[in-house]
């Protein structure tokens, strides 16, 4: 009943990075058409469970499920078509146009050339970010904004029901961050399961549906009658002194000063 | 890119794929001989394609001899061979994601070389097989070296090629070390790139090895757009990496390797081909990966018509491709876009 609006289910997942205890027994609901947040410090584990999310990542003796449906009976192609991934920072080496870069999220449904229906996706991909009047530049003598963009048109031209964003802001300046949330913001209206990994407590807190917090491998929940913005509890979660600013029905948080 | 840049750009990837015919063409008419003159090979050639009547004055049976027993085989042979290395390196460079990736990073050349010399000096192995099958195992080799946990990272990748290379090489130095001055002649001048004993005997043996591999890179061309992105871009869209990177190693290596047998080691053409397709019609392998095929082979034909006619002797061909070659990379070098990225 609940697995109607789960959109992914990881249970008991632990990941090991050498004799390093990355994951430690993760369990975890993502809603459907929400945008859920990943946050914690750098270290936390936070790559490696939206690593695990995406399928790329061994689950180990634990379970992904999207939709209900056990990640590991699926092939990677057809996972493909569930799931859309967007890793840290691509470093692009060949000058291909963005409407190349863009049109091998088609791949998992390609046998060897991609026809017109996939150059159609691809195209309404990079209209759906604004990206589509640069269709025919190099990739690389974009703006690390723009970059950014064609990557995520790249996953929406795979046709993902859920997308999963590892720090889709890094290397945005203050106003590309916020476009970038709003978009995302939109994706989620349109039944889009979208889960990133964010840096900046404040800017999850003004886009974020839905909040996960991570600290040494564990998921961490504020408790009962708490909030997800309790200064307690984001302290605790950073190890470090925080002021909270109140806004709105929620709080924006700083480092405090000495 | 405007409309006009987009019709010059697919008007100059036809002018590529068409270059090979009149460089082909051009290519018969080259040659040592004093007795068949260009015109009257042309004059042959014209009388027996074209139906125009032939000029008086050309022997006929020495023109069939010279142009189909004698330059045909080493053209079709030169074209195949520059066609196969500028194929397999455009599609290394994809895998490694790297332009500066030659077919013979990882021991390709050395495994050859050190095959075709335990050929020529033990009577009873075939040089071609030796060194086609040494050429294999050192690039076998290197791609086990590099794997661990089941996936192979392009940086021991590179790694194990050097050293696998540098093995080989040693163990060519040392046959070269052990053997009679007159062998070690042959060994020296097989690892220089020959291309003056060609014959039909060689095409056949090599062309059917090297239009397998090279339609085998072709069907895979668009594929190497998504390798060419990054392993976990590739397995984010839910390809697996490591599978599609062997999908593409073993035709390569196997064009290379058939290349190098039949001709020795011809340096420089799947490093600096590739580039320049790259550099004249962009970075789409459903592009430039035929490109490449037909740009290679018009490229060695023209360098291996200079060998044959710049001097009375016979330089090596390979000799010929590393001196235009190197100035070339040394450019590509400088220009600060390019460098390693893992």
């Amino acid at each position: 009943m609940g697995d109607l609006g789960t959109a992914v289910r990881v249970e008991h997942v632990v990941f090991r990075y050498g004799a390093h205890l990355v994951l430690d027994d993760v369990s975890l609901e993502i809603p459907r058409g929400k945008l859920s947040v990943l946050l914690g410090r750098n270290g936390s584990g936070k790559s490696t469970l939206l690593r695990v999310m995406a399928g790329i990542a061994d689950c180990g003796k634990g379970r992904v499920e999207y939709f209900g449906e056990d990640g590991r009976r699926m092939t990677s192609r057809r996972r493909a078509g569930v799931v859309g991934y967007l890793p840290q920072q691509h470093r692009a080496v060949f000058p291909f146009s963005v409407e190349d870069v863009v049109l091998t999220g088609r791949a998992s449904s390609v046998m060897l050339l991609p026809r017109e229906a996939d150059r159609r996706m691809a195209r309404e991909a990079m209209e759906r970010v604004g990206m589509l009047h640069l269709a025919r530049r190099p990739y690389t003598e974009l703006s690390g904004g723009e970059q950014q963009l064609v990557m995520i048109a790249r996953v929406l031209a795979q046709e993902p029901r859920i997308i999963l964003l590892d720090e889709p802001t890094s290397h945005l300046d203050f106003i590309n961050q916020a476009r970038l949330l709003r978009l995302l913001q939109s994706l989620v209206a349109s039944d889009l399961t979208v889960v990133a990994v964010l840096h900046d407590p404040n800017l999850a807190f003004l886009y974020g549906d839905h909040f996960i917090f991570l600290k040494d491998g564990r998921t961490r929940t504020a408790g009962e009658g708490r909030s997800a913005w309790d200064l307690h509890f984001l302290e605790s979660l950073y190890d470090i002194k925080l002021v909270s600013i109140p806004f709105r029905e929620r709080a924006f948080v700083f480092p405090a000063m000495r | 890119m405007s409309r006009a840049e987009a019709s010059r750009s697919s008007c100059l990837h036809w002018v590529l794929y068409l270059l090979p015919l009149p460089v082909l063409v051009l290519s018969l008419l080259v040659g040592p001989s004093e007795t068949l003159t260009a015109r009257d090979a042309a004059s042959w050639l014209a009388a027996n394609t074209l139906g125009l009547a032939p000029a008086a004055d050309v022997n006929d049976r020495l023109a069939r001899t010279i142009l189909l027993d004698v330059r045909l085989p080493r053209v079709l042979l030169t074209f195949l061979i520059g066609g196969a290395l500028a194929a397999a390196g455009t599609g290394l460079q994809a895998l490694f994601r790297n332009p500066l990736v030659c077919p013979y990073l990882l021991g390709l050349s050395s495994g050859g070389a050190f095959g075709a010399a335990l050929a020529l000096t033990t009577p009873w192995l075939p040089l071609q097989p030796a060194a086609f099958l040494f050429g294999l195992t050192a690039v076998g080799l290197s791609y086990l070296l590099a794997r661990t946990h089941r996936r192979v990272s392009t940086i021991s990748l590179v790694l194990s090629g050097v050293i696998v290379s540098g093995m080989f090489t040693s163990l060519l130095t040392i046959l070269q070390f052990l053997t009679d001055p007159f062998k070690l002649q042959t060994i020296v001048h097989w690892t220089m790139g020959n291309l003056h004993n060609a014959s039909w005997a060689k095409v056949r043996s090599s062309a059917p090895l090297i239009l397998f591999s090279c339609a085998w890179l072709f069907l895979l061309r668009w594929r190497m757009n998504v390798l060419a992105l990054g392993d976990e871009e590739t397995r984010s869209v839910g390809l697996n990496p490591e599978r599609e990177k062997l999908l593409v190693l073993l035709p390569a290596t196997l064009a290379a390797s058939a290349s190098v047998a039949v001709a020795g080691v011809i340096s420089l053409v799947g490093l600096v081909v590739p580039h320049m397709v790259r550099m004249l019609i962009g970075p789409d392998n459903t592009r430039s990966m035929p490109a490449a095929f037909a740009l290679g082979g018009a490229f060695l034909l023209l360098v291996d018509n200079c060998s044959r006619s710049l001097t009375s002797f016979e330089l090596p061909v390979g000799v010929f491709t590393t001196l235009l070659g190197g100035p070339f990379f040394v450019y590509l070098l400088k220009r600060a876009r390019i460098g390693w990225e893992i």
